[in-house]
């Protein structure tokens, strides 16, 4: 068996074991060894407070947090008859500040967490794209800090703003702020069509076929033919069934197998603690090996993120390379680049679609304290997927909360016989190097996974 | 002249890497310009030449060591290489000759030590040993902040790079960066002067009255240096809620306590009695342009 710890760019940090035999990955199991406890620390707390804490899981996702736990707080008054009304304004302002995020983010993973590795299977030059002194990887931290300034308009900062309520947003901006953050998105996608893509942004979207692939210049063209020559397109594949739960202009939520698709039944997901450790010492045994929980809807393991909403959301390109290459290393990050390009045109979109004169905020009548006993659900598509949070509330402070992050839908250990996501997906792997990178592929945030 | 660029080596225990990402979002041509008057030689989101077990293993002094998140010792909540964030601080800092909390959860244990499961963790400054912060030459630096500004980092570091030293506050924060108040250089002072309250998604009023706003209770300059160069929380509307100050996270954040009308605190330093004064006075003058939308 061999192990190396994970610790270095990713997300926080995990511990991966691999079983070979006939120089292959025979069995593999993924550690997450640290646990923070944000469900056990918001118990008692009161329900607006969740607004603070719940970004505060992640540094890189907390938007995608904050609007979970909004939504599941506004799903309380729902619940109650109390239904409140929020203005097309302030959910446009809601959808862009995580778009945007997601844009920083897809642009920091992957010049900053998978593209080094995947240079050196070829060489240990780096070059432009070394870490901290390469040129390209010095634009790639001035794009995304230039892009995160249109989210700070709105947000106040970047990370670990609460600016959503119940009711709407804090922030009322202008015609020139809204402006403004076109412009800064703007940096993004010149750097999309000079350096990621060498293709204009519109051409690029409407590549809608496998051979499309061979228009892609710059970083893409080198990342594909890094990914062929290193067979990236035969390794990492899992279970090939996606899920997707948020709703959005965006993302359909839809969940996707063998090109079935369904209505998804909220019921039907459910997380298992079997190989996860617990906060009970003497609940620990020799099975439990992880924090991480597993997540199954109707029993079996889902894949979610870009991937999955490009599959459930019929994106042709990227449906035309997984048909070609499943959802092996190469169409996942592909899948990534495309959900970078779609976001880019999409939010600068939305962004002219705010219309100023509406409210930002509409104060509910009754406050959530006031509410002896409700529950709540919020669910959105973050960064690297689905994202859910459920909360009860008793006698006006939170009672339980529940966070199931996209990470552990994708990370989680085994469920009875079946292989966790990404444990499947490095099964098969040739070395310890690809099966890094496969594991690398699913956008490692160890923070969010054990939360 | 040619002389050896320091050594920074960034240390990342329990966290939510926020710290980092606030690091990343710096303006760029500040950023650059660190990495070329610094040898950042570890960072576990950033550098790849090295590992952890290297920096722990290596012998050679480092010349800043900065850590993000707070640490336990207690190794079955949270194992980073085999041992706990407490042993490896320790190790670390016996070898560093300027230690930098990067944010709050270093500088006091921050969000992290709500999880009284877990009821060991702690600062960085409780966690090193005593005889280690004794030889230090310089006190340990507390950058507060959930998350840190980038540039309260940077101008701490070029500063300690050219002067050796920093005048620090009682709790170990650069006075230069925490002297002032989040209220200072709010585009909401004037609402605040002249008692109009604010609301949610709306430019105009003071966040103090009945949405939380910590302002004027709390040590910081995110209104003097702005975030991501542009804006600050007070600013868009979301009131401050003292994320630099030991007391963070408190409770009932978004919203001002109160007794019968009254703010329950006051701004720092600043009896009640002054305070009911001077707000009845100005309670008195209904100023129209106040109470007008900034736009209409």
């Amino acid at each position: 068996m061999k192990t190396i710890d994970l610790v270095e760019r990713i997300e926080g940090e995990a511990k991966l074991h691999c079983t070979w035999s006939n120089k292959k990955v025979s069995d593999a199991r993924i550690d997450f060894l640290n646990f923070r406890g944000f469900e056990y620390i918001l118990e008692g707390k009161s329900p607006l407070d969740a607004l603070v804490y719940t970004p505060r899981i992640c540094g890189i996702c907390g938007q995608a947090h904050l609007k979970a736990t909004v939504e599941a707080l506004e799903n309380i008054y729902e619940n109650i008859g109390q239904k409140l009304e929020i203005t097309k304004k302030a959910k446009l302002l809601r959808q862009i500040g995580l778009n945007i995020e997601i844009i920083d983010s897809h642009i920091k993973w992957f010049y900053m967490f998978i593209m080094p590795d995947i240079i050196k299977l070829d060489t240990q030059d780096l070059g432009i794209y070394t870490p901290l002194k390469g040129a390209r990887w010095l634009e790639a931290q001035k794009v995304a800090s230039e892009t995160i300034k249109a989210l700070a308009i709105i947000g106040g900062q970047w990370p670990h703003t609460s600016y959503m309520i119940p009711g709407g947003v804090m922030c009322d901006p202008t015609k020139l702020d809204l402006i403004m953050m076109q412009n800064y998105l703007q940096t993004a996608i010149s750097f999309f069509e000079k350096s990621i893509s060498g293709v204009n942004l519109e051409d690029y979207l409407s590549f809608d076929n496998i051979n499309d692939i061979d228009k892609l210049d710059c970083d893409l063209k080198y990342f594909k033919d890094l990914s062929f020559k290193y067979s990236l397109e035969k390794y990492g594949k899992s279970y090939n069934r996606f899920i997707s739960l948020g709703e959005s202009k965006l993302f359909k939520n839809e969940k996707n197998r063998q090109k079935i698709v369904n209505k998804l039944d909220f019921s039907k997901i459910n997380e298992n603690s079997n190989h996860t450790f617990s906060i009970n010492k003497e609940e620990n045994n020799s099975k439990k090996h992880t924090w991480s929980k597993s997540v199954t809807y109707n029993e079996q393991f889902y894949e979610t993120g870009p991937l999955a909403r490009a599959i459930v959301s019929n994106k042709k390109f990227i449906k035309h390379i997984h048909e070609n290459f499943d959802d092996s290393v190469f169409t996942i990050v592909m899948s990534r680049i495309d959900e970078l390009a779609f976001l880019l045109f999409e939010t600068h979109k939305l962004i002219s679609l705010v219309d100023i004169s509406e409210n930002s905020y509409i104060k509910p009548k009754l406050s959530l304290k006031d509410i002896s006993f409700a529950d709540g659900l919020g669910f959105t598509e973050a960064c690297r997927g689905s994202l859910l949070h459920k909360v009860s509330i008793e006698n006006g402070k939170i009672k339980s909360y529940d966070v199931i992050t996209p990470t552990v839908w994708n990370l989680g250990p085994q469920y009875k016989n079946q292989k966790g996501v990404a444990q499947k997906a490095i099964i098969g792997t040739p070395s310890i190097e690809i099966a890094t990178i496969v594991l690398r592929s699913f956008d490692v945030c160890s923070v969010c996974t054990t939360h | 002249m040619i002389t050896k660029k320091p050594t920074v080596v960034w240390f990342t225990a329990i966290s939510c890497n926020g710290n980092t990402h606030s690091l990343l979002s710096a303006n760029s041509n500040r950023f650059e310009l660190f990495l070329n008057s610094f040898d950042f030689i570890y960072h576990p989101s950033l550098t790849i030449d090295k590992s952890l077990e290297d920096i722990l293993n290596q012998e050679e002094r480092i010349d800043f060591l900065l850590i993000e998140g707070s640490i336990s010792l207690n190794k079955e909540f949270f194992t980073l290489c085999e041992d706990s964030t407490f042993n490896h601080l320790n190790k670390l800092a016996l070898k560093s000759n300027y230690i930098i909390a990067v944010g709050s959860c270093a500088s006091y244990g921050g969000v992290h030590s709500k999880f009284i499961q877990n009821d060991d963790i702690c600062s960085i400054n409780k966690a090193i040993n005593e005889d280690i912060i004794k030889n230090l030459k310089h006190n340990i630096v507390n950058l507060t902040g959930c998350p840190v500004h980038p540039e309260w980092i940077l101008q701490t570091l070029f500063t300690l790079k050219a002067y050796g030293k920093i005048a620090l506050d009682e709790v170990g924060r650069p006075k230069e960066l925490y002297g002032s108040l989040a209220h200072h250089g709010c585009t909401r002072n004037e609402y605040f002067e002249w008692k109009v309250e604010g609301n949610f998604g709306q430019r105009e009023g003071c966040l103090f009255y009945d949405q939380g706003c910590r302002g004027p209770m709390t040590h910081s300059s995110c209104n003097k240096i702005l975030w991501n160069d542009i804006s600050s929380k007070t600013r868009v509307g979301m009131p401050c809620i003292g994320c630099t100050e030991s007391d963070f996270p408190r409770n009932d954040m978004l919203e001002t306590k109160k007794n019968i009308g009254i703010p329950h605190e006051v701004p720092l330093g600043i009896s009640k009695r002054a305070y009911l004064s001077i707000s009845g006075v100005a309670k008195t003058f209904k100023i129209d342009r106040l109470h007008k939308k900034l736009m209409e």
